[in-house]
């Protein structure tokens, strides 16, 4: 069985992808903001790792840049509700050239979603 | 001693002409040094007075020989070397606190003028910002709602009153999205030119422009090391990258007399793609490439390892409430992205900030004709390899 951590610091979005997730028969780790799922990070060692950007408190970049830094080969699919525009910043764009292996611009479906799992889990 | 008449046809006896002709008069015929030097006070406060009357610098001249053949008639006994010695002391005063007031006058206007423009350049910022930020936000919600209403699509009947309904929110909310990206789209949409463009002159004008807004505390130095640098660049936002990056710099600075210096220089880029501190440097392609880079230090107060993970994200400011949106620097980031660029910053808590913008360099010359014969080879403005 996958095990996926969701990092988002939105509550609401994380139980909504945990449902989601549970139906596509992943287990679900959660954790509110990047500094959190580095601590988590520390014990579990989950298949997929599904973060929001912009948190406050240890943001997706950080993380991403983290786990790179660790050397941790642990597939990534970066979210965010931010684009080009706000661009200005870190974004989906920044995330793809660190190395994830799906992106996912928020809102998505779940056609959206099971895509970038294939995506992020092909072998 | 008498004051000597003044004629009957001369200006109002109060008007800057009379006043100038009296003190004129006193100058010449008296002996007494503080007199004279009472008078050649009286004749810079004309000056000035001359200058905030707009009074052009030809009629202050007119004035001036009015008040001479003026002395000349009432005291024939004169000869024109005693007077002409005399009467240059008052002039030379009045011309210089004259131009002196000009010149005031001159830089009040052009700050106005400046702040004016710094002001609609924060004003735009803050636009798209709101427009971007509120859409992302939208779109986090969506992001529930969707989703939310998709699972729920599992649970119920879509061919019940129940599942109907759960299709038109979703049909609702798709619409929300397209509206969102629309918003994102005009918040994205400022239009820009992008040509060739010498980094150095626009630099030195942005300086220009910057000067006369800092505090006078503050020293902003440009120090080009090469006399030409090309970029592909909107030259706007060229010197909006350089104004924003001075501005948070002397925000840095705050109540100490400071230095920020702006630096041009040429480099050939052959380090590996690699991670600076929090930073990805852009991938580079096969040959070494020129970069262009422009950069803006100051001795101010520098930043924390926290300030610095930060520093490029939206809304993050470290400016009290009013001073700053936050997002100054993510705008920067943005830009310099969007010209192919990389941005760094170096900085030492207590001893200042470095940012260093690098872009990819046109090497040559672009006056119009000036083009070499490489440049037929290619199109676009690259003409040769060398650093210049």
């Amino acid at each position: 069985m996958t095990t996926t951590l969701i990092v988002d610091d939105d509550e609401l979005f994380r139980t909504m992808l945990e449902a989601m997730l549970h139906k596509e028969g992943h287990q679900v780790l959660n954790a509110i903001n990047g500094t959190q799922a580095l601590a988590l990070l520390e014990t579990e060692s989950p298949d997929l790792i599904m973060t929001d950007i912009l948190m406050p408190d240890g943001d997706g970049i950080e993380l991403i840049s983290a786990l790179n830094q660790q050397q941790r080969d642990i597939p990534i699919i970066a979210m965010s509700g931010g684009r080009r525009s706000i661009s200005l910043e870190f974004n989906l764009e920044s995330a793809t050239l660190m190395g994830v292996k799906a992106t996912l611009p928020k809102p998505f479906t779940r056609d959206n979603l099971r895509q970038a799992l294939a995506d992020a889990l092909q072998p | 001693m008498p004051e000597a008449p003044v004629q009957a046809d001369a200006a109002p006896p109060d008007s800057i002409a009379a006043r100038y002709a009296r003190l004129l008069h006193r100058a010449v015929l008296s002996d007494d040094p503080l007199v004279v030097e009472t008078a050649l006070a009286e004749a810079a406060e004309l000056g000035r007075e001359m200058m905030r009357a707009e009074i052009p610098l030809e009629e202050v001249s007119e004035v001036h020989h009015e008040a001479l053949v003026d002395l000349a008639q009432a005291h024939p006994q004169l000869t024109l070397p005693s007077i002409a010695h005399r009467v240059t002391a008052p002039l030379m005063e009045a011309y210089m606190a004259y131009s002196l007031s000009f010149r005031e006058q001159l830089e009040h206007r052009t700050s106005v003028i400046l702040n004016a423009r710094i002001d609609q350049i924060r004003r735009l910022e803050s636009i798209g910002t709101l427009a971007a930020g509120v859409a992302h936000e939208f779109n986090n919600i969506l992001g529930s709602i969707i989703g939310f209403s998709e699972l729920l699509t599992d649970e119920v009947d879509q061919t019940s009153p129940g599942g109907q309904y759960l299709q038109h929110i979703l049909q609702a909310s798709f619409r929300a999205r397209d509206l969102t990206a629309r918003l994102l789209t005009f918040a994205r949409d400022m239009p820009e030119v992008r040509e060739p463009v010498d980094v150095v002159p626009v630099a030195a004008e942005t300086l220009e422009l910057l000067r006369a807004t800092l505090p006078v505390g503050i020293r902003l130095v440009l120090e080009p090391l090469v006399p030409q640098a090309w970029v592909m660049a909107d030259a706007s936002q060229i010197q909006q990258i350089i104004m924003n990056l001075c501005i948070n710099a002397a925000d840095a600075i705050q109540v100490r007399d400071g230095r920020i210096q702006v630096g041009i220089e040429t480099r050939v880029e052959s380090t590996p793609t690699e991670w600076l501190g929090e930073h990805w440097t852009e991938p580079p392609n096969d040959p070494p490439k020129t970069q262009v880079r422009l950069s803006v230090s100051d001795n101010g107060e520098g930043m924390t390892m926290e300030t610095r993970a930060r520093i490029f994200d939206p809304f993050f400011t470290t400016k009290a409430p009013g001073k700053g949106t936050g997002l100054g620097l993510s705008v920067i980031h943005g830009l310099v992205t969007s010209m192919g660029g990389t941005i760094s910053l170096d900085s030492t808590p207590g001893l200042g900030t470095r940012f260093s913008i690098d872009l990819p360099a046109l090497t040559g010359t672009f006056e119009p004709g000036a083009l070499d014969e490489n440049a037929r080879e290619a199109p676009g403005p690259a003409t040769k390899d060398d650093e210049p």
